[in-house]
């Protein structure tokens, strides 16, 4: 027990235990109200698949049976747009379903009409060559991640203002033989959210998987920070896929202009 | 460790440093790229122009503003901390002149600015102003000017300089291309601006706004249309160098 400095008397976490322990439990058991949310949030935050065209549910063994050689996924708005503009752009893409979540931290409460900017991922297969997809581990499947990461996480020794922004760092599995296309992420810096999840089911399921993180110091979309992937455009999951490069910088640039947030807070 | 050390101003990481002045550092980058170029009869001073808003009045967003007849400035950060920054910095300048009766040195306007700006890292309950700015004129003596201020209070006298998102770019390009001979003229000095510029401005000359001051000269913007003209003796001169390359390697 604690008092403040208002009068109140509080109780405070204690690690020894307390002799009021029957009473904490007794506060701890569930009340059927509880379980009826608990219940209500798991159905809320149920993952849903379906075809956005049609609305219809898709059901996961669909997807399992396309069979994937490639798999790129790309997170986050520079990445995205690295991979709309020049790996989408070549190509016919079509779009196979998509997948939405939401979950306490989302800001709307409308759990069914989530807009693209909030927990979406659409998956898309090349129609010449759909083998470039799928969701089901396969011998020969090569994995590959584009994100991006504010600079200021970046731990180095030098100092941050020293440091070439946007720049480039890698990070892959056991299983993947090809070198990367730039320097390996160096500790102690780690891999956050979604990329080391993909990147942590790839090394345990022994696929070969390559990260590309780049590390930028402008968070929303940006040409200099989507042209920092270019490199990765010669590696053998993207060379095939991409075809005309100047025509794919022409549709970045426009790109930028339709999605260009008006803000006056920065001049 | 940074989370205990960044909430107050006023407190000392125990490495040395001032989380909440680095932050704003930060908050500066955010702002869209300003250059400055001090030539020899010359100083300019070029910005990438934001997009405006279909209905927003282009007038009212500027980052070149003029604090007298003699200095003008460019700043990249908060808009809001640059107003407020400006309108003190106004005022000093005619208080300066009713006082002593000449106007400021732009060595003098910048340490007021600074001065300002250090105040807020050492009061309690403020935060730091979120701008960089460059300050350039010509001072009574005829030499041109250009000084750089950053949310820390510092300044320092540069020949060129750039502030803002992608500055080290600017300056690197910087470092490579300033020479005698490019600010020999007012015309290169001015290309040389544009071309520091068109290295990180993503839709070409007509996101660019220029400003020049001329010695015992007013401050002149230069319009849309000598912007483009500029531009596209640029990019001729390119393709002459370009062409020569190509036959020197034939």
């Amino acid at each position: 027990m604690a008092a403040t400095f208002f009068g109140e008397v509080v109780r405070t976490p204690c690690r020894a235990g307390t002799e009021d322990e029957e009473e904490q439990e007794e506060g701890r058991r569930e009340t059927p109200e509880d379980k009826e949310v608990r219940r209500q949030l798991a159905r809320k935050r149920e993952v849903r698949l379906f075809r956005r065209q049609t609305k219809t549910t898709l059901e996961v063994s669909l997807l399992e049976k396309h069979p994937c050689s490639k798999f790129i996924i790309a997170i986050g708005n520079n990445a995205v747009a690295f991979l709309s503009s020049f790996v989408m752009n070549s190509g016919a893409w079509e779009e196979v379903g998509c997948a939405k979540l939401w979950n306490e931290w989302c800001r709307t409460t409308d759990t069914a009409h989530l807009s693209p900017a909030e927990a979406f991922c659409v998956f898309y297969h090349l129609k010449s060559n759909p083998s470039v997809f799928g969701s089901c581990p396969r011998k020969n499947m090569q994995v590959t991640i584009l994100t991006c990461r504010h600079v200021t996480d970046y731990k180095t020794s030098e100092s941050t203002s020293s440091l070439h922004t946007p720049f480039l760092k890698a990070l892959k599995t056991q299983n993947f033989k090809e070198p990367p296309f730039c320097s390996l992420l160096e500790q102690p810096n780690i891999v956050h959210d979604l990329p080391a999840a993909v990147l942590s089911y790839c090394q345990v399921w022994r696929i070969p998987a390559v990260l590309y993180l780049c590390y930028t110091d402008v968070m929303k979309l940006d040409l200099i920070t989507v042209e920092a992937f270019k490199p990765v455009l010669s590696s053998r999951s993207l060379k095939c896929l991409v075809k005309n490069i100047p025509q794919s910088t022409e549709i970045l640039k426009k790109l930028m202009t339709a999605n260009e947030i008006q803000s006056n807070i920065y001049t | 460790m940074a989370s205990r050390y960044d909430r107050a101003i006023t407190v000392f990481s125990p490495d040395g440093h001032l989380f909440q002045v680095e932050y704003a550092q930060e908050a500066v980058k955010k702002g869209s790229t300003a250059v400055g170029i001090r030539g020899t009869n010359i100083v300019v001073l070029g910005v990438e122009k934001k997009s405006v808003a279909k209905l927003q009045d282009e007038r009212t967003v500027r980052k070149i503003c003029a604090l007298d007849d003699h200095v003008c400035m460019a700043f990249a950060g908060l808009t809001a901390d640059a107003r407020v920054v400006i309108n003190r910095a106004r005022v000093e300048c005619q208080s300066h002149k009713l006082t002593v009766e000449d106007p400021v040195t732009v060595e003098y306007i910048t340490r007021f600015i600074a001065t300002l700006k250090q105040k807020y890292t050492q009061s309690n309950g403020r935060r730091p102003f979120g701008i960089s700015a460059l300050i350039v004129g010509f001072d009574d003596d005829g030499i041109p000017r250009l000084y750089q201020t950053d949310p820390s209070g510092t300044y320092h006298a540069w020949k060129a300089n750039a502030i803002g998102r992608s500055a080290k770019t600017v300056r690197e390009f910087l470092e490579k291309n300033y020479t005698e001979d490019a600010i020999a003229n007012d015309s290169e000095a001015i290309k040389l601006a544009i071309r520091a510029l068109l290295e990180v401005v993503q839709s070409g000359g007509k996101n660019i706004e220029l400003a020049i001051i001329r010695r015992n000269q007013p401050l002149k913007m230069f319009s849309a249309k000598e912007i483009e003209l500029q531009v596209n003796e640029i990019e001729k001169e390119k393709e002459e160098a370009e062409k020569k390359k190509s036959k020197k390697t034939t």
